[in-house]
């Protein structure tokens, strides 16, 4: 090891070692907020040495990481998600009196985990990174502990996990069989000189059972609305995101390395998960009335949406796959953020109710929602619909037209579920403190179950959140109306993928 | 004057981000001040562009101003570009003067409001995203203007949101012109794949070398555009949403469902000319649309008793003979009718929303009577601006006649319309203003209201005279009919035909509703029809019902079925077929996490299916 | 002594595996379950071990360690939460475990 891999791996560095200080300040001291403040340090510490990381990109540091624009650009990514899930978790945690400390060291060695993901090029770092994030993730749906659903949704993550882990795993060593190596360059080019794959297919596709369930593509998906309804919103928006990134980049980087045609099984099975998903995804979601179940259907959805653009194996494909999971990265968090500011000690606002006439009591919030859901809908003006238009490019490019189908029609119907959480938010929440209030008759069926008092009450946003939604907002349509620089970006970065 | 283009589409907007930001706390007449302002401003600079634009025409009659890139994903890099010709110019003068009166006239309308600022600012947003719409250079910012606008219209069709009708119209109208919406979305990815580019101009050039004329690809794409054209201009069989969507305020009707959304159809084949004159079974088919609407809607127009409805059929009926125009490929005429049907349709609309103010909320024509005498502006200003468009639909007649598709049995067939057109026209302003008084009225229209239905009727009169496009240098019949020019004064007898039959209707409609004995009881509509029939009418011929039958309930139900889970149980058939301990999973249903390691485990034995088998 | 044949091992490997799975689908004790995926898991180290020593590597079984790691932890966070469910509910059926489910009370 020498100080060019300790350059190009400072990111990781510099958050494993904030995980540490942080365990260490805890033995000495619980203070909430210097930890919480050493964990927000750490990871923009890590953000902030991604450019002396890229000057020495691309760096191999043999044989396990690659630090090259793809890995760097992706780390910011997950570290920029993971500083945003950490300012809504300060004040999240806050209202909650429990343990609070320990939630960072858990955060932070989750993120590391994303980060050894998107680096990986070896099946022991993919485990290795894998498994950091997972058992990290394990114990944060299930930290609150006041909550009743905590550990019902803390087993059911784990069993789940742990299962389609030893999939993976076990296909894994079927690969290795085959091949006798566990890098993924030397593999491809292993495989690439055989008549046919031999064991390294099933292993494959064992694999992508771990690959499915990290991303909830159908018919891994199931565990998603659980756990995104049982989980604190924090943990929610970064199980949504952290998780589903990581591993997509590194199912495009294990797939990179392959020519189209040799791993064509592979890429028919992922074409029908990702049908399925869309479908399925949009069509689950329709009529569900807790927003965090509605968001957690939506997202198989859209991880089959960017599925699509991964199957075109191409450059052009992979930088739709970039750009989507970035505006999907975008508008998750926004979304997931509302929620979490709306919640308060007690209950979160998770139910359609809650967000009855948002756009009355608090209109930047609700604006802010509904820009996330039409960005999540691929409304033009949100970053979400050039990033839907890119993937959809690459999908005709690539004569997919069975994928792209799917997608115009899942798109169809999801429109329909965003829009609905939006009519929610402009209609009226009471109808006797309003002046004008002649018909709620057929609201009343609805609204049996009154809206929480305390997200009804205007309350002044936290500066954390405030300062973590606006960076939400601007991207969320700054990106949607000049999306050129960062598509030139991710153009550079992702260029030595292939 | 004509560098200056780029700022008007940004008025409005400015206009709607200030009265976003601090609608709150802006007393009304500063909210009038900006939301009026911000139009006043749009139409005097579209003025000033115009008289530029026609006094000094800049090259190629066209002018283009590159704003900046959009972006850029593979060849295609789609801009903020404006294109101006006179095509475009047309539309712009329409949106931003009528809007410009419509906006004057709800500063009155809207006055006692509790959410002015609101209203104000979705106009206003509505009027930036319209001219987006007509000024993009490209099908992508079209596309944008195009979504935007029905984003405002699905806003201000649920703005007395309170209503919940009002929020169900509001989402019908969206749903169902998402369905064309997405066949145009379709179309575009289809233009882009096969030609490369989404600039309009640079579209037709291509299509034209490429594609020869009637070929599948031209005929697809061209089919694929004119399903949007179709749900946002309310054609059959997309037509069921504008009726519902009267539930707005009448400003918006009159501005959104009458003056300009819904002409965004009858825009974009007249702008994407060149692709469907590669396909003459599609422009056959948008010529058949627009007779099978124009009849359709006209006969259930007759049917209406409620206001705003029958205006709203009427809308329908009249943007059928738009359709029924492009269909024989006379643009110029389709666009005649466009702006003076905007003057007239604007000015009834708002007349119609003073009426219902002045009764009390009533929309039912037949319980009202006698109003000439108490509202005279009202009536005069109707009765002039109804007159406008029988004007400018001979001219489509005409074209009909001597087109190579159409013939006289379309002809005639569009003459009966015409007919129908005037029947229900004088039906309603006769019902209302003449006979009897039957209500009262205490309430008088006041400047705001009066001024602009003076100009926008003195408009529809002056277009039937002059044919606004002929002074836009878009000539009324440029396109397809040599025959026209080979016998003018033939093709000024045919047309003046339908003037008379019009005025044949007009008496009819005397007959009937004001000399007839059975008026009172306002039943009488045409004596000979069944009931059966009539209630087919009144109905809107039952498009409702079976689209109800053939796509919500079975959507729903879908639904249902998936979120029951049963998606995942279906998984069952496999399991059995591979697990040994399928029979214990069966014996406890409940197990969810079970069922879900289940689902794991199905999928993986697909993804091992897959590659071995 | 003729070497056992990697396919042979492997196969073996995989019954174990398919063993662990079905472990995991008809138990309804959270510990059994949780010992599934152990057994799966020692499956997969074990087709590990088979094929580092047919390629004659060492790397098949650093994997094997790292699964034995990940796997302590894994059970760690397991009963800890099992512990944790205990109090809650005073069984071990994750039947019974169904507070959070979709579609019937929405």
């Amino acid at each position: 090891m020498n100080t060019t891999d300790l350059i190009a791996l400072s990111p990781l560095l510099i958050v494993g070692l904030s995980a540490v200080a942080i365990l260490l300040l805890i033995s000495l001291r619980r203070n909430h907020r210097a930890v919480a403040t050493l964990a927000l340090g750490g990871l923009a510490l890590a953000m902030a040495s991604i450019p002396q990381a890229a000057a020495v990109a691309p760096h191999h540091i043999a044989p396990l990481m690659m630090a090259d624009g793809y890995a760097l650009f992706y780390s910011a990514l997950l570290l920029a998600a993971s500083f945003v899930v950490g300012l809504l978790s300060f004040d999240y945690l806050e209202q909650r009196g429990e343990q609070r400390e320990e939630y960072y060291v858990l955060l932070l060695l989750a993120t590391l985990g994303g980060l050894v993901l998107v680096g990986a090029n070896h099946f022991v770092s993919l485990f290795l990174g894998l498994e950091i994030l997972s058992v990290a993730i394990y114990v944060m749906v299930a930290y609150a502990r006041s909550s009743p659903l905590a550990a019902e949704t803390g087993i059911k993550y784990l069993i789940l996990a742990g299962t389609s882990s030893a999939f993976m795993v076990f296909g894994m060593a079927l690969v290795y069989a085959q091949t006798g190596t566990l890098e993924f360059g030397p593999m491809a080019a292993q495989l690439m000189q055989m008549e046919d794959f031999g064991l390294a297919l099933p292993g494959m596709a064992m694999m992508l059972v771990g690959v499915g369930f990290k991303l909830a593509v159908v018919p891994f998906h199931m565990w998603t609305p659980e756990v995104y309804q049982g989980a604190p919103v924090p943990v929610t928006a970064f199980v949504a995101t952290v998780s589903k990134g990581a591993m997509f980049a590194l199912l495009l980087r294990f797939f990179a390395a392959f020519e189209a045609d040799e791993a064509q099984p592979i890429m028919n099975i992922l074409g029908l998960l990702a049908i399925a998903s869309m479908l399925a995804g949009n069509l689950l979601a329709l009529l569900e009335d807790n927003v965090k179940r509605l968001l957690a259907y939506s997202s198989i959805a859209h991880l089959g949406y960017v599925l699509v653009a991964f199957l075109a194996e191409s450059s052009f494909g992979d930088e739709a796959v970039t750009f989507y999971l970035v505006a999907y990265f975008i508008s998750t968090l926004a979304a997931f953020g509302v929620i979490s500011v709306l919640s308060d000690g007690k209950s979160e606002a998770d139910r359609m109710e809650d967000f009855r006439g948002l756009y009355w009591r608090r209109p930047m919030l609700a604006t802010l929602m509904t820009a996330a859901l039409l960005s999540l809908a691929g409304i033009p003006l949100t970053t979400g619909f050039v990033a839907k238009f890119a993937v959809v490019a690459a999908g005709v490019k690539a004569a997919l037209w069975v994928p792209v189908f799917a997608l115009a029609l899942g798109s169809a119907i999801g429109l329909y579920y965003y829009l609905r959480l939006v009519v929610v938010m402009l209609s009226p929440v009471n109808p006797t403190d309003d002046s004008n209030s002649e018909a709620t008759a057929t609201d009343d069926a609805m609204s049996t179950r009154a809206p929480n008092p305390a997200i009804l009450r205007p309350k002044k946003v936290p500066i954390g959140p405030a300062f973590a939604l606006s960076i939400l907002a601007i991207f969320l349509l700054g990106l949607g109306v000049l999306p050129t620089p960062l598509m030139d970006f991710i153009k550079s970065s992702v260029s030595e993928l292939r | 004057m004509l560098n200056y283009l780029a700022l008007l589409p940004t008025l409005p907007l400015v206009g709607f981000l200030i009265l976003t930001a601090f609608g709150k706390s802006l007393s009304k007449r500063s909210v009038v001040a900006i939301g009026v302002g911000s139009m006043a401003l749009a139409a005097m600079l579209t003025i000033g562009i115009a008289i530029h634009f026609l006094s000094a025409p800049p090259p190629g009659h066209v002018f283009e101003q590159h704003l900046w890139t959009w972006f850029q994903v593979g060849d295609l890099a789609p801009g903020f570009s404006l294109y101006l010709d006179a095509l475009s110019l047309a539309m712009i003068l329409v949106i931003t003067l009528v809007g410009f009166l419509i906006h004057l006239y709800s500063a009155e309308f809207m006055r006692d409001d509790d959410a002015y600022a609101r209203f104000f600012a979705y106009m206003n947003l509505f009027v930036s995203l319209m001219l987006i719409l007509v000024l993009a250079d490209n099908l992508l910012l079209l596309y944008l203007g195009w979504e935007g606008v029905g984003m405002c219209s699905f806003l201000l069709i649920g703005f007395w949101y309170k209503k919940p009708e009002n929020s169900k119209a509001a989402q019908k109208a969206f749903i169902v012109t998402r369905v064309g919406d997405t066949a145009m979305a379709i179309g575009l990815f289809l233009l882009i794949t096969q030609l490369g580019t989404l600039d309009i101009q640079e579209l037709g050039v291509r299509a034209s070398e490429k594609w020869p004329v009637g070929s599948g690809m031209a005929v697809a794409a061209a089919a694929l555009l004119l399903g949007g054209a179709v749900g946002k201009s309310a054609q059959l069989p997309l037509q069921t949403w504008l009726p519902d969507a009267m539930a707005g305020p009448s400003p918006v009707s009159a501005l959104i469902h009458a003056a300009t959304m819904v002409t965004a159809g009858v825009y974009l084949i007249a702008r994407t000319h060149a692709l469907f004159a590669l396909a003459p079974v599609v422009l056959t088919a948008v010529m058949l649309i627009g007779l099978l609407t124009q009849l359709t809607a006209g006969i259930s127009a007759v049917h209406q008793r409620d206001i705003k409805r029958i205006l709203a059929y009427s809308t329908i009926s009249q943007l059928g003979y738009m359709f029924f125009a492009l269909g024989v490929s006379s643009n110029g005429a389709a666009i005649n009718h466009l702006m003076t049907h905007a003057c007239f349709k604007a000015t009834w609309f708002l007349a119609a929303g003073a009426v219902i103010i002045a009764v009390n909320h009533e929309h039912d024509i037949f319980k009202m009577g006698g109003l000439g005498k108490k509202l005279p502006v009202l009536f005069w200003t109707m009765f002039f601006a109804g007159c406008g468009p029988f004007f400018s639909k001979d001219g489509i007649l005409a074209e009909v006649w001597f087109s190579d598709t159409g013939g006289p049995f379309l002809w005639l067939l569009g003459l009966f319309g015409v007919f129908v057109t005037s029947i229900y026209l004088f039906r309603l302003l006769f019902t209302v203003f003449l006979g009897p008084l039957k209500n009262d009225v205490h309430w008088k229209p006041g400047l705001a209201i009066t001024i602009p239905l003076v100009i926008l009727a003195t408009g529809s009169v002056v277009g039937a005279i002059v044919e606004y496009p002929r002074l836009l240098g878009y000539h009324p019949y440029a396109t397809g009919t040599e025959a026209a020019h080979a016998s003018p004064y033939l093709h000024a007898a045919i047309g003046k035909i339908a003037v008379g039959v019009a005025l044949a209707g007009i008496y009819v409609a005397y007959r009937l509703f004001v000399r007839h004995k059975h008026y009172e009881a306002g039943e009488v509509v045409v004596p000979h029809i069944t009931l059966r029939m009539r209630r087919l009418f009144a109905a809107g011929w039952y498009f409702d019902r079976a689209y109800h039958a053939a796509f919500v309930v079975p959507f729903q139900a879908t639904s249902r079925f998936l979120r029951s889970e049963l998606i995942d149980r279906g998984y069952d058939a496999v399991v059995a077929l591979v697990q040994t301990g399928h029979r214990q999973i069966r014996r406890s249903q409940t197990g969810r996490l079970r069922w879900y390691a289940a689902g794991i485990a199905v999928g993986a034995v697909f993804c091992l299916g897959a590659v071995l088998l | 002594m003729n070497p056992i044949p990697m396919e042979q091992s492997l196969m073996v490997a995989a019954m174990l595996f398919s063993l662990g799975l079905i472990g995991l689908l008809v138990r309804r004790n959270v510990i059994f379950m949780l010992i599934s995926i152990e057994i799966m898991l020692n499956a997969a180290g074990l087709a590990f071990v088979v094929a580092g020593s047919h390629w004659q590597a060492a790397d098949g079984q650093v994997m094997f360690l790292f699964i034995i790691t990940m796997a302590a932890a894994e059970v760690a966070i397991g009963l800890a939460l099992v512990l944790r469910l205990q109090s809650d509910l005073p069984t071990l059926d994750v039947d019974a475990m169904d507070q959070l489910k979709g579609g019937d009370d929405a």
